[in-house]
């Protein structure tokens, strides 16, 4: 079991819900999706580097033939797959003060979800539902979400920088290289180990 | 299109695992030890293969029952869960992925059921999307960069820090010919091999709720 490496935690979920309830949801995420306003309170927790809700029908699962037996279920089910950066109780400490209500859209569809505040039941519920990762993969295992935006924000300002240099005279390159300079200020934060949570 | 965000696509695939009485242990037991020793740094397989930001693999046993007035119910096979997180075009990467660690995958998926193998590219893909559910909804921070370039800029955002913090007040001419220096040896620099950056660390159980 290794839900984390360097600096990422990986979280599976999988909750039941009855099937009609499954398209509301699915109507939800139509909007989720293509209304790009919606999503501010989930960029914002700039500590989520990947997720993804999945919704599986109850006849979805993958069926191969060859001696494998048909599910027959009654539930649909949702999972989650999140890669976030951070402890466990810190995530949901966010994900509940943060996006309440969101949440809610989201997993209120599931069998005996309690509401995301108040975060004691909530806890208690995601721990329920979770699953634990065998393998988990990241390419960049020292670095956070913020580290990888900040990163292409310095990479793009020096490749402005850098392509006028050549034709500046060095007081022009001076001026130009300290207004470089507090562009990226902000955005070199050491990358390295993750601190030891405890 | 809900697989994909921006460049990043969101693979999620599910194979269910040979239910075998005979076998011992059995395949998923096969599959957990093979992946518990597996490195997760630049000699991982997803390292070797190109275009994976982050991917992880889970056994699940079952769906999970949330008790009463729910209704119990349970899963006849144990799943393979491969959730991707890669660069661009699916086929692309499922074929990539053939191509550069064939003997890995034929390790792990070995134990499910149907599995080709990896020798036959188009049999080992229409597989994959035999076992791929839509993801729904998907979320990625930063979306319209490629892995070698998010790579490439962790790397230049490290010497940007160190260049200003070794160069200051510098005079201007000198300062320019340092610079014109630096982005010159950045440039030459080989991209950072993915999964190479990380810190030493074994320990990496991480309990679920710290």
């Amino acid at each position: 079991m290794s839900n984390i490496n360097g600096k990422v935690y990986a979280m599976n979920a999988i909750t039941p819900m009855k099937p009609w309830k499954t398209w509301i949801l699915r109507v939800f995420f139509f909007l989720l999706g293509h209304i790009k306003p919606m999503q501010k309170d989930l960029v914002d927790l700039s500590f989520i580097e990947f997720a993804r809700w999945v919704v599986l029908p109850r006849n979805g699962f993958p069926f191969l033939g060859k001696g494998q037996s048909q599910e027959d279920l009654k539930y649909d089910y949702l999972l989650f797959f999140s890669n976030f950066n951070g402890t466990w109780n810190q995530y949901i400490d966010a994900f509940s003060a943060v996006l309440s209500k969101g949440l809610n859209l989201v997993w209120r569809w599931s069998e005996k979800f309690p509401g995301s505040v108040p975060v004691t039941l909530f806890k208690e519920y995601i721990a329920r539902v979770q699953f634990d990762t065998d393998y988990y993969y990241t390419a960049y295992p020292h670095a956070t979400a913020n580290d990888v935006k900040s990163a292409h924000i310095v990479q793009s300002s020096l490749d402005c920088l850098s392509q006028a240099a050549e034709h500046y005279n060095p007081q022009q390159f001076a001026d130009a290289y300290l207004r470089f300079v507090l562009q990226v200020q902000a955005h070199l934060g050491e990358t390295g180990e993750a601190p030891v949570a405890g | 299109m809900p697989n994909k965000s921006g460049n990043v696509y969101g693979l999620t695939i599910l194979s269910p695992i040979i239910d075998d009485e005979k076998a011992t242990p059995s395949h998923d037991l096969q599959i957990r030890s093979y992946l518990a020793k597996l490195s997760t740094r630049e000699d991982s397989p997803f390292a070797l293969a190109p275009g994976t930001h982050l991917a992880r693999l889970v056994v699940m046993d079952d769906v999970i029952y949330v008790g009463m007035p729910a209704c119990e119910e349970h899963l006849k096979s144990k799943y393979l869960v491969f959730e991707s997180n890669c660069d661009g075009d699916l086929d692309n990467y499922l074929s990539g992925l053939a191509a550069s660690v064939p003997e890995h995958l034929d390790a792990i998926w070995k134990h499910c059921v149907g599995y080709p193998g990896a020798g036959n590219r188009q049999a080992f893909i229409d597989y994959m999307k035999a076992c791929q559910i839509e993801t729904t909804f998907f979320f990625a921070a930063v979306n319209d960069k490629s892995l070698p370039e998010t790579l490439r800029a962790l790397q230049t955002q490290t010497a940007v820090a160190d260049f200003i913090a070794t160069h200051q007040g510098m005079e201007p001419s000198a300062l320019q010919r340092e610079f014109t220096r630096f982005v010159t040896h950045l440039k030459s620099l080989p991209i950072p091999r993915p999964g190479s950056m990380g810190p030493h660390r074994y320990i990496k159980t991480g309990g679920r709720n710290e």
